[in-house]
């Protein structure tokens, strides 16, 4: 009785605003959700270091201190509750456990990841020492531990949210993302994002 | 929090999709449908006891102590009932838990929630202090402290394998009288066994009367009598109660008789049967009574000719019916926490109808499948709809064509020596000075160790290569047909962790489909004769063989496919949404792609690290 009357987890105990994180692998379409939330009412959270320039016309929406989550530097995320962050797929298995995070995970075929990471690092003028076919088969596999990870978490709630369907369907897949999320977003504005940047990348 | 869980006993996956694409399982199918189904990874050996044990400790063997059926004292080579362990005390010999790992029962009370597993194997005897209600399941015994053996009494004298056998006297026309034997009690001479006098008179064809003691029931041929309670003297101002159900077999060419193993009365428990006890008393009083053995569908009496396929049946019908009753009466009281129940009259019949009549082992899955539905209008009536559902299986079930004397194949490979035997009749037993394996158990095979077995010779240098050796070789038998009959061995390390690991099995063998240990090899024996036997017994279906062959199932009311890879060790954490244990599942970084270094070059690349 008396383990009754202690023990049980209070309402109060529950994040009441979780972390917004949006994640993928580099060039999955991150920076795309990133705006979408933005336009859509969400505060995010992003220091503007890495500057919009031609591979994200629109932005990064990164926030550098997220790099240094390996080294168990986490401070920032008291400031995130109910904010969006992106983290990339291989950093998030750093987030400390006593948080309440919503997941917004964008999946991308990993031909065309890799063909935009290709042009990246071209214009980065980094070299790449291991070839697209050993590449996209480490990616699968991280993918897969990631899913696996990710499933078994019990702080972490995920969306999978496929690229090509957000490009195919902004509306049906913002009202998606509000509803995961849990609260009103301005789908009209969220929506116009992916729009937007179809056609920029129709143009080119 | 809120969590139903219903557990089905074997529910196979192959049936239940072959069911399913028919249209034949509306109600788990729609689960199906909207993702809430997942084939389930099980434990190895996929063993009753030892697989729901890991599903509600979300950990293997290794970390629960529980192997097999059949484990053996290392000193002696001695088999015993893994699930019914017991230790000598000052009073006496008294049955001790099998296991005290964390369950999520336990979990959940200690989060403040009330926790309910009933039919749940391992839970006898009962642990009031950890606070969970329970009604035990398999691994409960008779009141004579085994897993059950029923008694035919007949006015001809009959051979029984598996059962007690007594005969009835012919006392005058139609009318005849024998004894049960009830319960072990200390006599002059040793031990005895309390009786009870038994008069049978047949009325008509159609009504027999039955005086047990002091009790009279009215029978009809070849229908199951409610259960009655009987009361055996066992001394002194004590006495020993016990429960059983009776069927009147045969009238015409001889009288016979079949009384069901005398059970446990749980309200007259000598040994803690079930805790709190106001819970089994209400569930008693409110459900009426209920058979308390862990295998009350009596597969023995079927086995051994006592009983009719169609008794049998309406056995397990009749127990299915009265655990329905008390789980639909604790739902009723459910208001938060965690309530499950295990139903496993699908695994009784499927042993024994599963290789020759497969229409009545289906009948069974769209049972099971009426039943969900049940469930989920009584929660959609209680308005809990939206808590969690799980419903799960232990392992799957495939045909048992092909009983393997594994002891035979160690002998005829030179890895196990027998004693003179001092006489033909004596069966053979091993020379353990010269044996460096033997197997004991359905799934395990054991090195005869130096240092670990009472007459050990296989020191450590030599282990590593002779599980090698024996692993290789076993891979190589082939069957009748032709085909492996083993398709995996598994290794100690490979499949166990935890601290009990030491004390498991040294391999532990996954036979083929079609092929299991024979109950011999469980039991140790070395039976003469082919190491592989056809099986024409009535128990022809079978799961103790390479857990990969026989999956479980999983269904819940929330989206499975996002979980890949589900397995026993998940469920925890899908019924209270924590882990007890968390050393599997590895961070990404860990469990992830062996070029770890060239993802971090290629990240670091494109600025993202």
């Amino acid at each position: 009785m008396l383990r009754r009357l202690f023990a049980r987890p209070t309402e109060q105990d529950k994040t009441p605003k979780p972390m917004i994180i949006v994640s993928g692998l580099p060039r999955s379409g991150t920076s795309m959700l990133m705006k979408m939330l933005a336009e859509g009412g969400v505060p995010v959270l992003t220091d503007e270091l890495r500057s919009a320039d031609t591979d994200n016309p629109n932005g990064y929406y990164e926030f550098e201190p997220v790099k240094q989550l390996p080294q168990h530097k986490s401070g920032w995320l008291a400031d995130g509750k109910g904010k969006a962050v992106k983290i990339i797929s291989a950093l998030l298995e750093y987030l400390p456990g006593d948080t309440h995070y919503k997941v917004i995970f964008v999946e991308r075929e990993i031909e065309e990841v890799l063909a935009s990471q290709q042009k990246m690092l071209a214009r980065r003028d980094e070299s790449s020492g291991i070839d697209d076919a050993a590449m996209q088969k480490q990616f699968e596999e991280h993918l897969a531990a990631v899913k696996y990870w990710l499933a078994r978490q019990p702080n972490i709630d995920v969306l999978y949210v496929e690229y090509g369907a957000i490009l195919a369907d902004p509306e049906g897949r913002c009202r998606e993302i509000a509803g995961f999320i849990g609260r009103p977003l301005e789908i009209e504005k969220m929506s116009a994002v992916p729009s937007a940047h179809l056609y920029r990348n129709r143009a080119k | 929090m809120r969590t139903i869980i219903v557990g089905f006993d074997s529910f196979d996956p192959i049936q239940f999709e072959r069911l399913n694409a028919a249209g034949k399982m509306p109600n788990l199918g729609k689960m199906a449908s909207a993702s809430g189904y997942s084939r389930l990874e099980v434990c190895s050996p996929p063993q009753t006891e030892v697989s729901w044990t890991s599903i509600a400790t979300g950990v293997d063997p290794g970390s629960h102590g529980i192997f097999d059926f059949v484990h053996r004292n290392p000193a002696n080579y001695a088999p015993y009932v893994s699930i019914l362990p017991t230790k000598k005390t000052v009073l006496g010999e008294t049955f001790i838990s099998p296991y005290t790992t964390r369950t999520f029962f336990q979990e959940a009370v200690d989060m403040g929630f009330p926790a309910t597993a009933m039919w749940w194997p391992a839970l006898f005897p009962a642990r009031p202090e950890i606070g969970v209600a329970t009604l035990p399941g398999l691994g409960t015994p008779d009141i004579r402290g085994q897993l059950g053996v029923g008694t035919y009494l007949s006015s001809e004298r009959v051979e029984k394998k598996k059962s007690n056998f007594g005969l009835l006297s012919a006392t005058g026309k139609g009318r005849y009288s024998g004894v049960l034997e009830g319960p072990p009690v200390k006599a002059k001479s040793g031990v005895a066994y309390a009786t009870q006098p038994v008069q049978v008179e047949i009325l008509d064809e159609k009504e027999v009367r039955l005086i047990i003691g002091k009790q009279e029931v009215r029978l009809q041929p070849g229908k199951w009598s409610p259960i009655i309670e009987l009361v055996f003297p066992a001394g002194f101002a004590f006495s020993i109660h016990a429960i059983t159900q009776v069927i009147v077999t045969e009238i015409k060419e001889r009288v016979s008789l079949y009384f069901l193993p005398l059970q446990i009365h749980p309200l007259h428990s000598v040994a803690a049967y079930a805790t709190p006890p106001s819970f089994v008393q209400d569930n008693w009083k409110r459900c009426g009574p209920f058979l308390t053995l862990g295998w009350p569908q009596d597969t023995n009496a079927l086995e051994d000719g006592c009983i009719s396929d169609e008794q049998f049946l309406a056995l397990c019908e009749q127990i299915f019916e009265t655990r329905k009753r008390i789980y639909f009466h604790q739902m009723e009281h459910f208001r938060e926490g965690v309530l499950a129940g295990i139903f496993d009259c699908l695994d009784r019949v499927q042993h024994m109808f599963l290789h020759d009549q497969g229409d009545v082992v289906d009948g069974w899955y769209l049972k099971l499948d009426e039943f969900v539905g049940q469930v989920q209008g009584k929660l959609e009536q209680m308005g809990l709809e939206k808590q969690r559902l799980l419903i799960l299986s232990d392992h799957g079930f495939r045909p048992f064509d092909y009983k393997v004397h594994l002891n035979r194949w160690l002998v005829d490979n030179g890895y196990m020596q027998l004693a003179e035997a001092a006489s033909p009749a004596e069966p053979a037993r091993a020379s353990w000075e010269k044996t460096r394996a033997y197997a004991l158990g359905l799934n395990s095979l054991y090195l005869n160790v130096a240092g670990r077995e009472g007459q050990g010779i296989v020191d450590a240098a030599s282990l590593e290569g002779l599980l090698d050796e024996l692993k290789t070789k076993l891979l190589q038998l082939k069957g009748p047909d032709g085909g492996s009959v083993i398709s995996r061995v598994l290794f100690k390390h490979e499949v166990f962790s935890g601290p009990y690991a030491r004390l498991g099995p040294d391999l532990v063998i996954g036979y083929a489909p079609g092929y299991r240990a024979s109950s011999e090899t469980g039991l140790g024996k070395i039976p003469s004769g082919p190491v592989i036997e056809a099986n024409h017994d009535h128990w022809g279906a079978d799961h103790c063989i390479d857990a990969a062959a026989v999956p479980g199932v999983i269904f819940a009311n929330r989206d499975l496919s996002k979980i890949p890879g589900l397995s026993f060790r998940d469920i925890p954490f899908l019924a209270l949404g924590k882990h007890l244990d968390q050393s599997y599942i590895k961070p990404p970084s860990q469990q992830g792609p062996e070029g770890q270094k060239d993802l971090e070059e290629r990240l670091k690349g494109l600025g993202y690290l």
